[in-house]
This record gives C-alpha cells, structure tokens and sequence, in this order.
C-alpha cells in the first residue's frame, strides 16, 4: 500500500506551515507526501501517529479496530450466558443487517450482562445491547428498532469517523501502525493501550447528529424488515419514564442526546412518512421474554 | 413515615411495568380518534398539553384516557411520556412521582455495571469475543426465521437527513397536527 510510505519527516511541518490551505488538511498533506516520496524521512512519534490517523482506514483494518473494541466492551461486561436469547437476537438483528446496504458485513449480536440501559455499535459489526435495555422492551420491533439504531451507526461508520476525529486519534495511529509494522490482522496484536485509547469514544459519545442519523436511518431499516419503525418511538417513550438520575442511565444519557429531544427530531424528520409502514410486524411469537 | 410506604407504591410501579403508570401529555393540539386511523371518527379535539393515561400501542398510535374519561387514539409522535425534558417535553408526571423519594432516584438494582470507568478500566476479553462469534447466525438462517415469525422485506428508502440543522421551532412542529 502507498500510504505505508507516509511522512515520517519533519518536512511535513514545514510543508504544513508552507501551505497554509493544506494546513488544515492533514489529508491533503498525506497525499502530497505520498506523491513525493523523497521529502519523507523518518521520525515516527506522535506526528507519525497523527499523520497515520488521516489515512484512509480499510475494511480490514477497521474490522480487525472494531473487534478490539468489541472484546473492551466484553471485558467491561461479559454475555449474558443464554444461547437461546444470544441466537435469538442474532436471527434479528442479521434479518435487520441484511436488508441494508451492506448486508456482507461480519454481523454478530450479543446481549451484555450489565443492568444498564445501553447499546454499543463497533466498526467491525459486533453489536451489544445491555441486559438492562433487553428487559425494557415490549415486543420484538423494539428490538429490531434499537438494533437498526446500532445497525446504521456501523453503516455510517460513526465510530470510526469520530476515532479519527480526535476522540482516540493518537491510539489510532498506532494502532494503523501497527497494521503496517507487523502486518497484523488480529485484534489480539493492536494492544491493551491502542484500544483502550480508541474505546474512549464510548464514554464520550458521539456527535448528537450521529445519534439522530442512526434513530432516522434506523427506522428505516426497520421498515426494510418489515417491522412497525414507530416501535423505536416506544423504546424512546419508555427510556424517557427513567429519572436521568438513575446510575443505568448515567452513560446513555451523558452520550445520547435525551430521549424528548431524540423524538422532537424523529418528529419532525420522520413525522408519518413511515406511516404506510405502521402496520408492519410488532409482537412476534419468537420473541425471547426477559427475565 | 409516609416513606415506606411511597417506596413500596414505587416499586409496585415499576414491577407492574409501563401499562399502569404510563402518562403522556400531548405536545400538540390532535384530535382524538374512536379508531387509529386517520380517517376514523373524531372523539374530541385535545388541546396542547393535555394530559393522557396511555393504555396500549398499534402502529403510530396510541390508546389513551383523557383526564376526564373520554377514550380513544392519538399519534405516538404527539405523545410525551414521562419525564421527557427535551423541547416539548413531557410534563415529567411520573418522574415527578419518582422524584419524590428522599434520594430523588428511582429504584435501582443497586448493582453498576458498564459504567464509564468499568468502559475506560476494562481489559480486551477475546474468550467472550469468541463467544459472540459462536451465535453469529447466517443471512440464509435469518431469512428464514424471519419469513416463520411473518416478516416480509419491503422497499423503503432513506429519508433525507441534513446534519447541523438545529431542532425546528415549536411553531413548525404545530403545525403539522393530527
């Protein structure tokens, strides 16, 4: 890959500095540099790191970040030990998944045993929600609707864009150095700090944009699934019942925008332009009750 | 002590799940129809505001209860339950009811889990990742399960979604009633 070659020169500062409308593009800059391969030479560090951030991250790569991720979050809080429940949710969120633009995606969903009230999307398609959230839920198209939620964060690759926006940026680069130092394809060889560093973006949360996206797109989904997509604006109803002082919700709310203001949104986005779908599928005899 | 006992009406709350206590207030003047349709008869016309009891769900509808005993169907989306503190939020009456514990919180299991700091102290467990691999289920698998429980795919394409535009005003949102 060309982009192994970056910028490991001082230069790039310079060349940054020079040119005031790339200043602002490490993008750009990395392009130039790629072109002119006799101005890089190496210092590595946190410029090496930052530079690495802007590259653009592949399938593979950003699959095997997600996976890192993915195993942070299990290490926080393991699967509930239920095959039944854990196929159960699977054969829902995979028919959800497969009626998206990128059906091929290493989809896997799992309930976490935590009491909180919670989801979690990673780049590489592993998709939890919380043991405290499962058990809040009327009826299968709730389920559909918040895993659509997650589904279309994975789509639009909001974590990722976020991790690249500075929310882990520097555990990215090393990360993607990583990947070119040892070729690795393992999560197991990005390291404890790379994705701890990375893991951050949980606990900082998204753009609110990102989280109005994904409730919109994801009621879409839903509708592709044939499921009731106002299921979603129940789940919404019944997250706004909990008092925010409640510790559940402490994480959820403080990265989500609240509840009223999500629905204010689906409101007048959505408003009954989904409405001829209204009448899709909401209880299902499949339905796995919580306990 | 009256505490014990609010305690005890909080918990059978929260026990007997969202049909009993469920309240909404209505962030919009709609009518209220005899059927969830909207051509359906009109029971009356509830003003902004007004405060339902909700008594069950269908669609993008809502069964409530006016507070003086009319029934009938209102849009989910005209809804607010709880103690929703968005723009046109709910009036919060059962958070109020919550809230008013000695501690202001609601019953919890008292367990935490997932918290920030459990997020930002954890270590890579690959074993459950491995796990979660095992339950992957395939598209052919899904399909099918899905066609068992009646789901059918249907065609539906993304609705535009301007980032950075901020929340309408409350203007707009009336205007679009029913």
């Amino acid at each position: 890959m060309k982009t192994i070659t970056i910028a490991r020169s001082l230069c790039a500062l310079v060349l940054a500095a020079a040119l005031p409308a790339s200043a602002l593009d490490l993008g750009k800059l990395v392009d130039q540099l790629n072109e002119n391969p006799e101005l890089v030479e190496a210092v590595g560090g946190v410029i090496q790191n930052t530079i690495d951030a802007n590259r653009t991250v592949g399938p593979k790569e950003e699959a095997t970040i997600g996976d890192g991720l993915a195993a942070n979050l299990l290490g926080a809080a393991p699967l509930v030990r239920n095959a039944e429940l854990q196929r159960y949710v699977n054969q829902v969120g995979q028919w959800v998944a497969s009626r998206s633009e990128q059906p091929g995606i290493n989809w896997r969903f799992g309930v976490i045993d935590s009491p909180n009230v919670n989801g979690f999307a990673t780049p590489g398609g592993a998709i939890f929600i919380t043991r405290g959230l499962y058990q809040r839920l009327r009826d299968e198209a709730e389920l559909a609707g918040v895993l659509a939620h997650e589904i279309s964060h994975v789509l639009a690759r909001h974590h990722m864009r976020a991790i690249q926006a500075g929310k882990g940026r520097e555990a990215l680069g090393s990360a993607l150095q990583g990947f070119i130092s040892y070729k690795q394809s393992d999560a197991r060889q990005l390291g404890a700090n790379a994705i701890s560093g990375m893991s951050e973006v949980f606990v900082r949360g998204l753009d609110k944009d990102d989280e109005h996206e994904a409730d919109i797109r994801g009621m879409v989904l839903s509708a592709r699934a044939g499921y009731n997509p106002y299921a979603l604006v129940s789940v919404l109803q019944t997250l706004s019942q909990i008092n925010p002082a409640d510790s559940t919700v402490q994480l959820m709310f403080s990265t989500h925008p609240s509840p009223g203001e999500r629905l204010n949104k689906i409101d007048q986005i959505v408003g009954d332009r989904l409405e001829r779908y209204s009448d899709g599928v909401q209880a299902t005899s499949r339905f796995y009750p919580a306990r | 002590m009256k505490l014990p006992a609010l305690i005890l009406a909080v918990a059978a709350l929260a026990a007997a799940g969202n049909a009993l206590a469920e309240r909404g207030l209505l962030i919009r003047a709609a009518p209220l129809k005899q059927q969830p349709f909207l051509d359906a008869g009109t029971v009356a016309q509830l003003p902004a505001s007004s405060q339902v009891d909700v008594l069950k769900r269908k669609g993008a509808w809502m069964q409530v209860k006016t507070g003086d005993g009319r029934q009938g169907w209102v849009k989910l989306l005209n809804v607010r339950t709880g103690g929703a503190r968005g723009a046109g939020g709910g009036l919060g009456t059962l958070g109020q009811v919550l809230s008013t514990g000695s501690s202001g919180t609601t019953v919890t299991t008292g367990v935490k889990g997932l918290s920030a700091e459990q997020i930002e102290n954890a270590k890579p467990n690959y074993g459950e990742l491995e796990r979660l691999k095992q339950y992957r289920v395939s598209t052919q698998s899904a399909s099918s399960s899905a066609r068992g429980a009646g789901l059918k795919a249907e065609s539906v394409k993304y609705l535009p979604y301007s980032r950075g535009a901020g929340t309408q005003d409350d203007a707009q949102m009336q205007r679009r009633g029913g």
